[in-house]
């Protein structure tokens, strides 16, 4: 067992010196497999924190019927009137012009809304919300029928666009998967190539040593050290450019959010995600030297 | 002990290196093999090391057919070689020190046995102080008395110089030729291979003449 640390101690003194023999390069080799590593990470925390905000948005479908701003307030009372015996709805509710403004003037919070124009522009609503398990295509066909109304302007099906987002969400999954699956490509030929420029710079005490009576385990094993050390450091500084950019684009989120009265901010990895960053990147360039060895040792005696 | 059985090395292209050889080596001899360039040293040395694997017969070390051994238990049996090669084979990227040590390393020797031992090594060959040098400075005599440090090191029961005296003067060929002489006189198996016969003569011991890949009289 102490001959087998002692070999094991030795490979990483090996690796460690090959490490520091050429920082530059070595530096370099780093900063790609970080910069590989932080995109889809740092797309991850976007999806995750836009997807947070996503779980907490009403889905349940509601629509708001704008009515002419000429109608008669008979043909609104009379559409409220047959949309309240609508078994579909769990709630009809109509909103006065005037409320509208009231509303309107709270959320923006600006006193003086109307400011140069003659009269409030708003329209009578009315807004219905339908029950959860309403099936949608009923509600769709009663949004049609009542965009067709004469008394009314247009109306929406409030739900489409938190629907939309949870679409742009999946597409967005979708995309960062694609994204893991090539990066982690790009990873694997990434450290098998390094690995390759290794084995032919130290040809020499390969050969040397494989002549005096090196095992196959000995020769492999500080190229899988050096590539663990690369995979490790890799993966810390992924999550250290993921870090920077959250940190440093987090305010000008803020304040767009703030400018639609939301308050959101991306969120940083946590140690969980960080720890799988590393152990991910560490395995793909562990990978990459496994083959890069298994293919590139076997011409040595 | 080492037994060729009517051993032949062909190589790609139809060369024949090595033709139907035949003969032993006992355990502590000292042997010389001499023979003029591309008769057929280097190929037999490397067959003896599992360098180099035959076409036909078998190479027997202590009994066992190193051509019939795996990839996985070869390297054990080349421990138990000596190997100092024609072209030194040492490597300028590291110390005279880390040279010698090598094979300790690869063997797993701890760190106070592996200094004792490379320090004994190089006072052996005479290059005791020079153990932090880069090998680059040193003379091609001195080079060849690191590359024999190395082989020794770890104590091999056989020892395989192909042309150890081969660049260098008399004087240090000489040297070199005693430093073998003081190994195989503790029980070392050597089996040296040169083109100077001069040399050889002078150790009365048995020489084996190749032309060709053949023995000649």
């Amino acid at each position: 067992m102490k001959h087998w640390f002692r070999l094991h101690g030795l490979a990483i003194a090996r690796t460690l010196k090959a490490l520091l023999r050429h920082p530059v390069s070595n530096g370099m080799n780093l900063l790609v497999i970080g910069i590989a590593a932080a995109f889809p990470l740092g797309l991850y925390m976007v999806i995750s924190s836009v997807g947070g905000i996503a779980q907490k948005l009403p889905v349940e479908p509601q629509i708001s019927v704008f009515l002419k701003t000429d109608a008669p307030a008979e043909a609104g009372q009379a559409l409220l009137k047959q949309l309240q015996g609508n078994p579909d709805l769990q709630e009809v509710r109509f909103v006065p012009r005037d409320q509208a403004l009231k509303d309107m003037q709270a959320a923006v919070g600006v006193e003086d809304l109307l400011g140069g124009l003659d009269s409030n522009p708003l329209p009578d609503a009315i807004v219905l919300k339908a029950r959860l398990d309403a099936p949608a295509l009923q509600l769709e066909a009663l949004q049609r029928q009542l965009a067709g109304n004469p008394a009314v302007d247009s109306a929406q099906l409030d739900s489409a666009w938190a629907q939309r987002l949870q679409h742009l969400l999946n597409l967005g999954r979708n995309v960062l998967q694609a994204t893991v699956v090539l990066l982690a490509a790009a990873l694997v030929l990434l450290t098998g190539n390094a690995i390759r420029m290794q084995i032919l710079t130290r040809h020499d005490e390969i050969e040397v040593a494989k002549l005096i009576g090196a095992t196959d385990s000995f020769i492999r094993r500080p190229f899988f050290y050096f590539a663990l050390s690369q995979g490790l450091l890799g993966g810390l500084i992924a999550c250290g450019i993921v870090v920077g950019g959250i940190v440093w684009l987090n305010p000008a989120v803020a304040d767009l959010a703030q400018a639609y009265g939301q308050q959101f901010s991306l969120r940083l990895p946590g140690p969980l995600e960080v720890g799988a960053v590393c152990a991910v990147t560490l395995l793909l360039c562990v990978l990459g030297a496994w083959l890069a060895v298994r293919k590139h040792l076997h011409k040595y005696h | 002990m080492i037994q060729f059985q009517q051993v032949t090395k062909r190589y790609a292209g139809g060369f024949e290196a090595v033709k139907n050889l035949s003969f032993e080596i006992q355990s502590g001899e000292l042997l010389f093999l001499a023979g003029h360039s591309g008769a057929g040293k280097s190929t037999l040395l490397k067959l003896i090391a599992g360098i180099e694997k035959p076409t036909a017969g078998a190479v027997l070390v202590n009994n066992q057919n190193v051509a019939r051994l795996s990839r996985a238990s070869l390297p054990y049996v080349r421990r138990h070689f000596g190997l100092i090669f024609q072209d030194h084979k040492i490597l300028f990227d590291r110390s005279v020190y880390e040279n010698v040590k090598l094979p300790l390393d690869i063997t797993g020797f701890n760190g106070m046995e592996a200094k004792r031992r490379v320090l004994a090594a190089l006072d052996k060959v005479g290059l005791s102080g020079k153990e932090k040098l880069n090998p680059i400075s040193l003379s091609g005599g001195e080079q060849q008395r690191l590359c024999i440090a190395r082989a020794v090191v770890h104590r091999p029961a056989i020892l395989l110089a192909d042309e150890p005296t081969a660049n260098l003067d008399r004087d240090n060929a000489h040297d070199i030729l005693e430093l073998f002489k003081s190994f195989h006189q503790v029980g070392v198996t050597l089996v040296i291979s040169a083109h100077d016969e001069t040399l050889m003569a002078d150790y009365g011991r048995r020489i084996l003449r190749l032309k060709n890949g053949q023995f000649t009289a």
